[in-house]
């Protein structure tokens, strides 16, 4: 009698256990259509535009499967609006339209059926502009706010066409701007301009260099951005294919200095690579009833400054970037140069 | 012949061997004896143009005055607002350097301080700085107003 109970109580135990080890079981959640939304104010453009995408499911591997195009918009109605608000109240409101006309640079996603929505719209500095996205499809409205930056005023460079910029081993150049009010990051990036002749046609062609991340400081004058001219030598001779039949010409550089809101700043810092134990970080989310980011960026463009003639000669005949072929500063290629 | 090949690869092994003759002797590599060029970058102030109206604009050096003069500079320093002095790591030696300033006001107003051109007129200072060991040479450059 006490042997049956006791294996009874065995089976009684082992119930469960048999019961759970059923080999199927659900890999994914339900898809639940969360709208991303993002909008970066830009103070330099007469439009403004945002992305309205939403979260999708495949089978396969996600990393290897790219979405069908229209699993990722919403269908049905999308209403986008936006306002300026000043002492408690909306003084400005602009809808914003759907366009086609901007192509999606390629990678993972569908190019096709790229929508964006666009807003004919000055920014003003200094103010706080909310978003509204009402999507039909959900019945649900997405919401969020931002305080634009005050205006960016840049120190050096300044578009002085005499003012020569020299970038060589040994020579940094230094970026510099006054603090904005309401900026929580800013960015400066180099773009070098030259001609490439090939085959008797010439190309204008250029290599962009963003610079690291500057964060706002307080109690100084000025911030800065040091451009490394060791670094830029570097960079030229890994980015620009060697061909011996290509004759190359320095033409300018154009810097673009960029200052971003405080919550570009925090997406900026969530999306970075960890260094801690934390591997995982939450990217960082300002939109209510649904993720995304809307922030605000000042731009300030200083374009066709010169290269200094120590500059070009060292790009034509300096170790690392002498296979590239570039003429020095009086227009030959002396192949016995040694810079 | 397995044993001249075996002696061959011992001589080629011997860490002793320099290349640019001297025997045994160790490479003696000293960094050369450098001195500092300092240019004391003083914008002048003109009666009839406002501060901010007259930049810096050019502060090269060259080797020789004819090097100058062709433009062949040794180097060409990046030149602020708000930076008057830029200094030079040079080996000992005799030096040139040629210091510009711009006029960016509008009108006559260039003009009438003697820039040549009016707006993004310039003038020029040339002038020579010696370089000795481990010491620093300040220069000033001037203007004619």
């Amino acid at each position: 009698m006490r042997k049956s109970i006791f294996w009874g109580f065995c089976a009684l135990l082992l119930t469960p256990v048999f019961h759970n080890c059923s080999t199927e079981f659900e890999m994914n959640a339900e898809n639940l259509n969360v709208p991303i939304a993002y909008c970066i104010l830009n103070s330099a453009d007469s439009f403004q535009y945002v992305r309205l995408q939403k979260t999708y499911l495949v089978d396969q591997a996600a990393l290897e499967t790219p979405p069908h195009p229209d699993s990722m918009i919403f269908p049905g109605e999308v209403v986008i609006s936006i306002e300026r608000w000043q002492d408690g109240k909306p003084v400005e409101t602009v809808l914003f339209q759907p366009v086609t006309d901007i192509p999606k640079d390629t990678g993972f996603f569908p190019t096709e059926n790229h929508i964006l929505y666009r807003a004919k719209l000055k920014v003003q500095p200094l103010q706080k502009y909310r978003i509204y996205i009402y999507i039909g499809d959900k019945e649900k409205v997405m919401y969020a706010e931002t305080n634009t930056i005050g205006r960016l005023t840049v120190v050096d460079p300044l578009d002085i066409p005499q003012r020569k910029i020299s970038l060589t081993t040994g020579t940094n150049y230094i970026s510099r701007w006054q603090p904005v009010q309401n900026a929580g990051i800013y960015q400066v990036a180099l773009r070098f301009n030259y001609k490439e002749t090939k085959d008797g046609v010439t190309e204008l062609r250029y290599f962009d260099w963003p610079q690291g991340y500057t964060k706002p400081s307080s109690a100084i004058d000025f911030l800065s951005s040091e451009i490394s001219g060791a670094r830029f030598m570097h960079l030229l001779a890994e980015n620009i294919p060697v061909d011996p039949g290509v004759v190359r010409e320095v033409e300018s550089f154009d810097f673009a200095i960029l200052s971003g809101g405080m919550e570009l700043r925090y997406y900026i810092e969530s999306t970075a690579p960890s260094e801690g134990a934390l591997l995982e970080k939450p990217v960082y989310s300002n939109i209510t009833n649904g993720v995304g980011l809307f922030s605000t960026i000042s731009r300030v463009d200083v374009t066709g400054l010169p290269a200094s003639s120590v500059t070009i000669d060292s790009i034509a005949y300096s170790p690392f970037t002498r296979e590239l072929n570039f003429l020095d500063h009086t227009g030959d290629r002396d192949s016995t140069n040694r810079f | 012949m397995l044993l001249v090949t075996g002696l061959l690869l011992l001589g080629g092994c011997d860490p002793t061997d320099n290349p640019h003759g001297g025997g045994d002797d160790p490479i003696d590599i000293k960094p050369k004896a450098t001195g500092t060029l300092e240019i004391d970058f003083k914008v002048p102030y003109s009666y009839s143009l406002p501060p901010n109206k007259v930049l810096r604009a050019d502060l090269s050096i060259a080797k020789g005055a004819e090097e100058l003069y062709k433009g062949r500079f040794m180097r060409v320093a990046n030149v602020y607002n708000n930076k008057a002095k830029y200094t030079f790591e040079l080996e000992p030696g005799t030096y040139y350097y040629q210091a510009g300033i711009v006029c960016i006001a509008e009108g006559d107003s260039c003009s009438a301080s003697n820039f040549p051109g009016g707006q993004w007129g310039m003038k020029w200072s040339i002038g020579v700085g010696v370089v000795t060991a481990n010491n620093t040479t300040t220069v000033v450059p001037q203007f004619t107003n």
